[in-house]
Formats: C-alpha cells, structure tokens, sequence
C-alpha cells in the first residue's frame, strides 16, 4: 500500500549513462539475465501450454501445445462464466482506479496549496488509515456495507475503496517538490485551484500519475476476501472470485481450463502494465539509462 | 466486585497520568502543575476508554486472573493513547511557540479560502470515516461478543475471545507460522531481488527488456500464483516433483507434508513478489552507484568489498522499506495464494493469522472469535507501521 | 415532413424497447448448487434450460459453487444481506443449522395440499424408502432429495488380479491384507489406497460400528449437547488409518473437507493407488476412468471393522432446500423446477450419468427395465449398501448444530493423527473437547 511513496525520493536526477558499474559488461551478464528471465517467466509460461492440454496430456508432461484449447475455452467460458466475472471485474477496477485517482489529486492539492484549521488534524486522520488494512477489517465492513444495503452490489465493491491514503501522500509529496512559483504565478493569472490542478498539476504529474494507476489497478484487480464476502452469486463477482469455480470440489480439478482461466485473468492487469511501464519505471525514478 | 472498584481505577489512573504528565512538562520547563492537572484528567479519561464499554466486566470476582491481567492491560493502553498524544500534542504547540519557524512546509504560494480544500477532502475523509473507522471500532465491539450469522442471539462475553486465544495451540501455532513464512519470504525474496538487480541494473544493451521480463510478475495476482503454482507442485502431473525425480530422485510432498507446504506458499509469494522487490533494488543500485562513482576513496577495493562496504549499507533503507511491505505482502496477500494453494493445510502447516481469521470468521462463522484475532493483527499492523514511518523518514533523508 | 419521420423514428425506438420489457417478464428463479463440472453443473443448467422452454413464465438460473462447505457460507452471507436465491443445496451436515435459521421452507409446507404444480404431479411417495424418510424432518417432507449417495469403495481389479487378489477387500483386515500382495508386485503403484479426509467418511466408519456421533439419540430425540467422537469405533480407526500410512500402503493428500474429493480422483485416476474409498456419487467418473486408461474399476461396500461387525452405512450428499419468504410465482416456480428435476427420466439419467443413487421408486423400475443395473453393476453398490443397512441411532446419522464447523475439527484430528506422532487418544480426546466446545457456543446462541 504505502509503497509508492518511496519512488519520489529517489529523483530521476541524472541523465548520462553511468560508465562505472559494480560488475562489467559481459556476455555472462547477458546469459544470467536469460536465464533468470525463463526462470522468472516459466511458471506463466508453463500455464499458458497448459491451457491448452487435458488432465491427461498433463499428467504424461507433454511439454508441446495440446488441442483442447477448444474444449478448456468452453467450459471456462460458458460452463463457468467466466466472460462476465471479467466484465465485472474490469468495471470495478476502471472505476476505482479513476476514483481513487480524482479524490488522491484533489487531496493532495488541498493539502499542499492551501492553509485551514486542523490541517494536520486532517493529515493525520488520513494517515493513520494506512494502519487499517481492509483484510482485517472485513467482517465488520461486511456488516457495516450489509447495514446500509449494499450487499451484493457493485457499490460495496467501489465506494469503499476509492479514498486511498497511499495516493493522496503519493500526490502530497510530489506537488510538495514542485516549486511554489507556479502557483504564485496562476493565482497572479487569476487561475482557481482546478484550473491550476488541470492545467499545470495534472501535466506535470504523469507519471505519478501513472504510476498510481498501475498500482491501484493492480491492487484492485486482485482484490479476493472483500468480493467473495459480500458478493453472493455470479451476477456480480469478480475474476479472482470466479476462477473457484474451475477448481471445483466433486472432481479432480481439471489443469486445462483451471489454467486458461488462470490466464485469462492475468491478462488485464499485465496489459496496464505494459502499456503504462514507461510511466510505472519512471514514477520509480527507473529507464532514463539507455 | 464492589461499586467503588471503578472509581478506584480511575482515581489511579488520574494519578498516574498526572505523575508523568508533570515530569515530562518539567523537563520543557513548563508548569508541573499544569501538567499533573491535564495529565490526571488524560489518565482517568483513558482508562475509562475500553473500561466502561466493557463495563468493568474484567474484574468481576467469577471472572478468573487471566481476565484481570487483561483487564490491567487494557488499562494501560486506552491510557498510553490518551496520554501520549495529549503530551506530544502540547510539547509541539510548545516547541512551535518558542521557535516558530518550524512547520508550515510548502506554505508558499497557497491558495486563499478554507472552504475549497474541505469540499476537495470531503470525499476522501467521508469514505475513510464510514469504511475504515467505523468498521475498526465495531471490531472490537465484535471482539467482546459471541456471535453467529443467522443466529437467534448474540451474548456478551468480556473479553474471553482475546484470553481464549492464550490457551488455543491453532492459534498459537498459526503465530509461528506466519512470522516463520514472513521471514522466509522477506529474507529469500529480497537476497533473490537483490542478486538479481545486480546483474539487470546496469545500462547495458537491452536493459529495459530484461527489467520488463523480470517485473511483470508484479500485475499477477496472488490467487493466480496460488493457481499457478497448484499445478506446478501437484503430486500427480507436478512438474517440480517430475524435475526433482529425473535429476536428483527425490519427490517432496509440497502439499501434504507439512514441512514442505509452507515452502510452497513461500516459493509461489516469493515468484509474484519478486518482480516489485526488483524494481526498487534496481532504483536503489542506479542511486548507489552514482554515489560510489562521486566517492573516490573506494578506488582499489574489490568487487565483494565494495559490495559490502560501500554498496549493502547504502542500500539499506531500501531494503528496511522492502522488508516491510513484504512483511506487509506476507501477512495479508499471502491470504489468497493459500486459499488456493493449500487451504491452510496440512497439520495447518500454511494457516496463518489471516487465513485463521477466514476459517474461525467466516467458515466457522464464529465472528467474536474473528474479530479479537483481527485485533491481535492490527496491533501487529501498527507496530509494523510504526516502524515503517521511522523508516520513511530515513528515506526522505536519504533520498532528498 | 421531416419533423414527423422524426416522431416515427423516435416512436418506432420507444415501441422496440417496451415490447421486450413485456415480453421477457420473466419471473427469477435462481437456484445455487455445490458443483462446476460439466457433468453436474452443466446437466442442472440443461435442466434449467429446458424448464424454462416449458415453462416461459419462469427464468431459472443454476449457479455453481466450487464445494458444498462454500455454499453453505456464502449462503449464511447471503441470508445477512437478505439476497438469497429461490433454491439452495445444502449438504446432510446442515440440517441443523437450517432449522434453526429459518432460511427455509419445507417443501410439503409449501406444496400444501395441491397434487401438482404448473402440470407437475406432486407424489412423494414415489421417493424410496430410506430417501423419504432421511428428508422428512420432524414429520415433515422437508428438502428435495437430488444427489443422494453412499461412501462406497473402488478397486482397480487390474492391479488386483495381477497380485492375486480376487475380490475387492471387505474388511480393514482384508484392504491390509489385499495391500501386502498388491504392494509386493514389481509394477507395484505408489500406495495401496487412500480416502478423502473428509467428515463423512469418518462418520461413516463409526457408523458402521454403531457408534454415536453425539448425545440425545444422535441429535434425533432432542436436540444434541455433546459430540462422543472420541469411542471406541473413532481409535479403532485413526489406529488402523495410522498404520496403513505407517506400512506406506496409504495414500494421505494433506487435503482436508471439500478440497480433499478431488485429490483421491486424480490418484484413482492415475493409478497411483490400486483403491479408494469415494463417494457413490463419482461412480460413472471411476468406472469410466478405468475403461478409457485401460483397468477395470469394480465398486464395492465400504470396507468396516472385522472386530466390530457392519452394522450400516449412512445417506450422505446434499439436497435441494426451498427459501423462505419467497414471492408465490418465485416458489411456485421453484417448486415446479424442483419437481422436474426428480422427474422419472431425469431421476433416472442423473443417476447414470454420475452415480447417485435413483432416488424415485419410478426411476429405479425403469432403469431396472433396461437392464442398466445388469449391465452396470458398480451402479447398484450404493443402493444395496443402503437397503441392507441396519436403520440404528448410529447408522441414521447425527442431526447437531455447527456441524460443517465441528467437521473440520474432525477431519484436523485424523491429520493430526496422521502426520504426527502423537496417540490416538490423546488426539480425538482433544478433538472431543474442541467440538464440544464449538457446539456448545452454537447452542448459546440458537437453542430456544
């Protein structure tokens, strides 16, 4: 949760490629990033072959592509629904993470550009929500979310988790290192907190902001106690929820569909990842080295 | 017990805050007596905290020692939150008179108005009131009940869920068991982060691809490495137990022995958090090593010396960071690997607090029981997090 | 001109999204179920589908959770943020707990006196015997029976014949017996056999021997205050489990509860134990496996204790319950699916397509018409173990509050006997004490 904020600390202060390192380059250092690349990526990959097998296929470790990825895809599709957990899941997360990011600039901009009573009384009310992980939390929050008639709607999966004190000391410190300048200078042009936050902030701040997106979404993506607790049937669930019903009980779990499933689920997160890495390594102070 | 007993309580709680809050303010120079005043209404207003919901209930003479000694204790935490943040409060209100240069970072340039900032934190501080504060104090509402779903009643019950915890082996076993996967994860995972980092930090030829390769494993999700990993050690058709029986010829019952199960929750968290640990070495090693080249009195030591003289402490508030969001990671995420991946089993070989509070909480539907074992880990959490903070601001030191 | 095209336009949308909103009033009838696989998830949806085509009135809709201990959660859940479905199964162990919620409704409460719903004759006296009675509770005919079953034992007669044995064992005495031989081959498997560590097993091994599981005629007279769990039957059997582990003869997943099912299929499967003992339900699933890899499975009576004698086993598997409060259209479409579902041909398919037992007197004749059980005798092993049981206290099954939970603190005891050293006394002594003490919190708060 409270892991972002170290990025800001390490400045991406320096350009020029650092000529003295700790180990030379050599073809070896080529060869054990390879290696450790395969490792590392193996058990995905692994999945993926899988994914395409039976129980029997996999249980003769036949290591080439099977052909039961017909088969696998129908029953994760259609005998387990697993098109809809997605769907839900991907609804949830794009709004959370639009949310969360919204409310963490806006806090951060009140409590960096603005002076009021009880600033730090605020502060540490926020603050101390870092201490209060959801996990242990729940059952509490179920009867709470329950009480208000939440239950089994997407509400309870969202409004609970758009406030993030992460993001907001995120935002905090990094309009904190922006010089005072700029500001003195829109409020001389006439310009009103927004303006100044959507015009100046917000463009300045990409890659954190960036960097947020892919945390949250990756935490809201993977979110798995709070959605199987207070979401009762399919309708609503979410991915993470969902792929219980391909491990399945009355049955040796079938690997084919179980992994495909696995994979199809791995997919949305990866793909932010990837898309947004540039703005993820940089919000870390990381890829200025070519 | 007596009625006067409550009053008892007080009045040596009063005495007690207002003994301490006078030598602290004597030691800034400020009336003691002031300080016995506001000390002594601290103290007494802390004891009452967890006292009078409770309702005295600890010192009832049917009640056995255990629950007193819990009671005391309890005592002495509602009055260490009353006290102690009435003392730093003063002592900065203090502090800031005298020099009043301090604070008030970042003050230039601000906007005027008080209004807009509360309607741009109104948001975040409603939700943050609604579903963080008030589900954690109905937690320990919840901790002193007996309370079922679906049940007819629920009882009132003191505080026998927190002193049932002492006698209950599950539960105590489960404590070793989460410091010990913690531990395993932080240690492995961070001397493989590191390692790691320390071939892919460097500006050579592809870098960026390699780091991409390296750290994605960072957007899976705990469920699906427990998934992942369900195959991979699965007694029939594993392909680890099939790599180990043509190699070394030997199988290791991943999932049924219990010496070996918690290994595999620790290898399938090691594997998802190895990608996040990595990325903050390699943005620790790329500031480290400008910093090694602007000092040039290492000049001749060895690649091993340089790494652990110059290199390892300068690493270290990284690492003190990493070892608590994966301390973090090992408490909390771990829960849905296990979910899926052993189900707490075998001999509870993989139940830690977390997936305990699951079972005794919502399997069991035992929700009193549930609710003081999260209290036991959320004062786990806020130790964690106390250091964290210590923590961050070495970081800020260090970093800017 | 323009204006009124406009109009017709915008009429001719509006038209289009009311007729559907008539058309499809549909009345929701969602049913949730412990099972995901194609065969049983996806049989109950065909149903579902076909009972909507008769019936376009009602939408029912089969949901599948992964095992019968989470749907039995969620559904606690789901009565707290009153979003409960119109059906759902709950598992033997239950009933208790359904009693005393009130989430249900019986299903004769419901029927009343009406001898058909939508068309669908109402008969229960159709149900067999021991079916009937084991759903009736407190006279009343209160869930509807579906997967009804047997702990029953499979053996891989190839690996059996190869080692000489001819039948498959039906004592404990006879599986170490039968073990030795099998254990002494060259192509010897891995291990000789295995069980799920599930509490149904264990229930049913001291069953056999006609012990009690708890107090006040196993929960039947009154209701129960103590669990006995730690007599004479229950170390006779953690002793014998320990040693059959001890000799390497058995095969211990680690797996506990509903996680533990699939483990033994996938060691069955691949030959990695020569016997198991399984649930009734899996019959198709184990015989077939067996045809399509080449070894004969036969099924057989749950082997008992030769010291004690077999007194019977007991009916397992879940049924089908009834929420309360429903709308009418919601129970009545409810009732009706219910009711079809048990229908004489698919009573009689469910049961060959799995192995559960053919729950209706209908379904049995008509099976027994086309020679099934001739021709697949695995498929009557459930059946005949039930029908020559001996209806006692001990074989009728315990009726206790929080008995999932009090399950899993039984199938903890049999790990811990397994995979530690420690006696078996001293483990079901303290396995005693835990579940006395669950259910003496569980009677707190629900006994009247």
């Amino acid at each position: 949760m409270a892991t972002t904020t170290a990025s800001e600390t390490y400045p991406a202060d320096y350009v020029e490629p650092v000529r003295r390192t700790l180990l030379p380059e050599r073809w070896y250092i080529h060869a054990a990033l390879w290696v450790i690349c395969l490792i590392v990526g193996f058990p995905l990959f692994y999945a993926v072959l899988v994914a395409t097998q039976n129980n029997s296929n996999v249980y003769a470790y036949q290591f080439l592509p099977g052909d039961q990825f017909e088969n696998n895809w129908n029953i994760v599709m259609n005998l387990a629904n697993l098109g809809n957990y997605m769907l839900n899941s991907i609804f949830i997360t794009v709004l959370v993470t639009a949310g969360k990011t919204i409310l963490s600039l806006l806090a951060g901009l009140a409590f960096v550009y603005f002076r009021f009573p009880g600033k730090w009384i605020v502060f540490g009310f926020v603050l101390v929500t870092l201490m209060m992980p959801t996990e242990i939390l729940v059952i509490a929050l179920f009867r709470f979310v329950n009480s208000i008639g939440w239950g089994n709607n997407y509400l309870a999966l969202i409004v609970p988790f758009i406030a993030s004190a992460t993001g907001a000391f995120l935002f905090r410190q990094h309009f904190a290192n922006i010089p005072a300048e700029l500001s003195e200078a829109a409020q001389l042009d006439g310009a009103n907190p927004l303006t100044f936050l959507i015009r100046v902030l917000i463009p300045m701040s990409m890659n954190t902001i960036g960097a947020l997106v892919v945390i949250q979404f990756v935490y809201v993506w993977n979110m798995y106690l709070w959605p199987a607790l207070i979401i009762q049937g399919q309708e609503r669930q979410v991915v993470q929820v969902g792929l219980r019903t391909l491990v399945g009980a009355d049955v040796g779990i079938s690997f084919g569909p179980l992994m495909l499933g696995a994979v199809i689920a791995s997919l949305p997160p990866v793909i932010i990842f990837v898309l947004l890495q540039k703005q993820f390594m940089s919000g870390f102070a990381l890829g200025r080295d070519k | 017990m007596t009625a006067q007993a409550p009053l008892l309580i007080h009045v040596i709680a009063a005495l007690i805050g207002a003994v301490y809050l006078a030598w602290r303010f004597q030691r800034i120079q400020v009336s003691p007596a002031l300080g016995g005043m506001i000390g002594a209404a601290a103290g007494a207003v802390g004891s009452a905290i967890f006292m009078l919901p409770l309702n005295y209930c600890t010192f009832e003479s049917e009640r056995s020692l255990i629950d007193a000694v819990f009671g005391v204790l309890l005592i002495g935490i509602g009055m260490a939150l009353v006290v102690l943040p009435v003392d730093a409060l003063i002592r900065s209100v203090v502090m800031r008179r005298r020099n009043p240069n301090m604070g008030g970072t970042a003050q230039a340039g601000a906007f005027k108005g008080w209004l807009l900032p509360i309607v741009f934190l109104a948001p975040t501080l409603i939700v943050l009131t609604l579903f963080l504060y008030y589900p954690s104090l109905d937690t320990f509402r919840l901790s002193t009940l007996l309370a079922r779903l679906g049940a007819r009643r629920t009882l009132f019950v003191c505080v026998d869920n927190f002193t049932s915890l002492v006698s209950d082996g599950d539960y105590l076993n489960s404590f070793v068991i989460t410091i010990f996967i913690s531990a395993a994860i932080v240690v492995l995972g961070l001397a493989l982060a590191l390692g790691i980092a320390l071939l892919a930090y460097q500006p050579i030829k592809g870098a960026r691809i390699y780091r991409t390769l390296l750290i994605w494993p960072y957007a899976i999700s705990p469920v699906v490495a427990g998934v992942i990993f369900l195959l991979l050690f699965n007694p029939t058709g594993g392909i680890v137990n099939y790599a180990l029986d043509n190699v070394f010829g030997i199988k290791i019952g991943w999932l049924n022995d219990p010496t070996a199960a918690p290994w595999a929750v620790i290898i399938a968290s090691v594997w998802k958090s190895l990608g996040y640990n990595i990325l903050f070495y390699i943005a620790g090693l790329q500031n480290v090593s400008k910093d090694i080249r602007e000092a040039a009195s290492i000049d001749g030591a060895n690649v091993a010396q340089r790494f652990f003289s110059v290199v390892l402490p300068l690493l270290s508030p990284i690492t003190f960071f990493l070892v608590i969001t994966n301390m973090t990671y090992a408490f909390f995420e771990t829960f849905g690997t296990i979910d899926y991946l052993t189900g707490g089993g075998p001999l509870n070989s993989t139940s830690t607090l977390m997936y305990n509070i699951y079972e005794v909480g919502i399997t069991n539907n035992d929700l009193g029981k549930a609710a003081a074992q999260s209290i036991v880990l959320f004062a786990l959490v806020i130790g964690l997090t106390v250091v964290q903070f210590r923590t961050s601001g070495n970081r800020v030191n260090y970093g800017a | 001109m323009r204006k009124s095209f406009l109009f017709v336009v915008l009429a001719a949308m509006l038209a289009l999204a009311v007729i559907p909103a008539f058309a499809q009033e549909t009345v929701d009838v969602p049913v949730w179920i412990a099972f995901t696989d194609e065969n049983r998830l996806g049989w109950a949806q065909d149903r579902a589908v076909e009972y909507n085509e008769m019936f376009p009135q009602y939408n029912v809709t089969v949901e599948g959770y992964a095992n019968y201990e989470e749907l039995f959660a969620s559904t606690a859940l789901a009565a707290e943020q009153g979003t409960l479905p119109a059906v759902v199964q709950y598992f033997e162990v239950a009933t208790q707990d359904a009693r005393d919620s009130g989430y249900f409704k019986p299903i004769a409460e419901a029927i009343g006196d009406r001898t058909d719903i939508n068309g669908i004759a109402v008969n229960f006296d159709d149900f067999v015997g021991p079916v009937r009675e084991y759903y009736t509770i407190d006279g009343v005919f209160t869930s509807m029976p579906w997967n009804t079953s047997s702990a029953i034992y499979f053996s891989n007669m190839t690996i059996l014949d190869a080692a000489g044995v001819d039948t498959p064992p039906t004592t404990w005495a006879e599986i170490d017996a039968a073990c030795e031989l099998v254990m002494a081959l060259e192509t010897a498997p891995e291990y000789c056999w295995t069980f799920p560590n599930h509490g149904w097993f264990f229930e049913q091994w001291i069953a056999q021997q006609d012990e009690q599981f708890a107090n006040n005629g196993n929960g039947r007279e009154e209701r129960a205050t103590e669990v006995s769990i730690n007599n004479d039957g229950s170390v006779a059997l953690l002793t014998f489990l320990d040693e059959q582990l001890a000799k390497g003869y058995l095969y211990y997943s680690g797996a506990q509860g509903g996680d533990s099912w699939g483990t033994v299929d996938q060691a069955f499967s691949t030959q990695q134990v020569a016997m198991a003992a399984y649930s009734s339900s899996d019959t198709a699933t184990y015989t077939n496996v067996g045809t399509d890899n080449g070894f004969e499975v036969v099924a057989s009576f749950l082997p008992y204790n030769e010291v004690t004698g077999w007194t019977g086993n007991l009916i397992g598997g879940a049924s089908l319950w009834l929420v309360d409060g429903l709308s009418t259209e919601v129970e009545d479409g409810a009732l009706g699916f219910l009711l079809s579902i048990n229908s004489t041909e698919n009573a009689a398919a469910w049961h060959q397509l799995t192995g559960y037992i053919a729950v209706t007197t209908s379904a049995n004749e008509l099976l027994t018409e086309q020679g099934w059980f001739e021709e697949n005798p695995n498929f009557s092993v459930a059946a005949d173990q039930l029908a020559q049981s001996t209806i006692t206290t001990a074989t009728s099954g315990a009726i206790i509050g929080a008995f999932p939970s009090i399950r899993s603190v039984v199938t903890q005891a049999v790990d811990t006997a397994l995979l530690t050293d420690e006696p078996v006394a001293d483990v079901l002594a303290a396995a005693q004490e835990d579940a006395n003490t669950v259910l003496e919190e569980y009677n707190l708060l629900n006994a009247e």
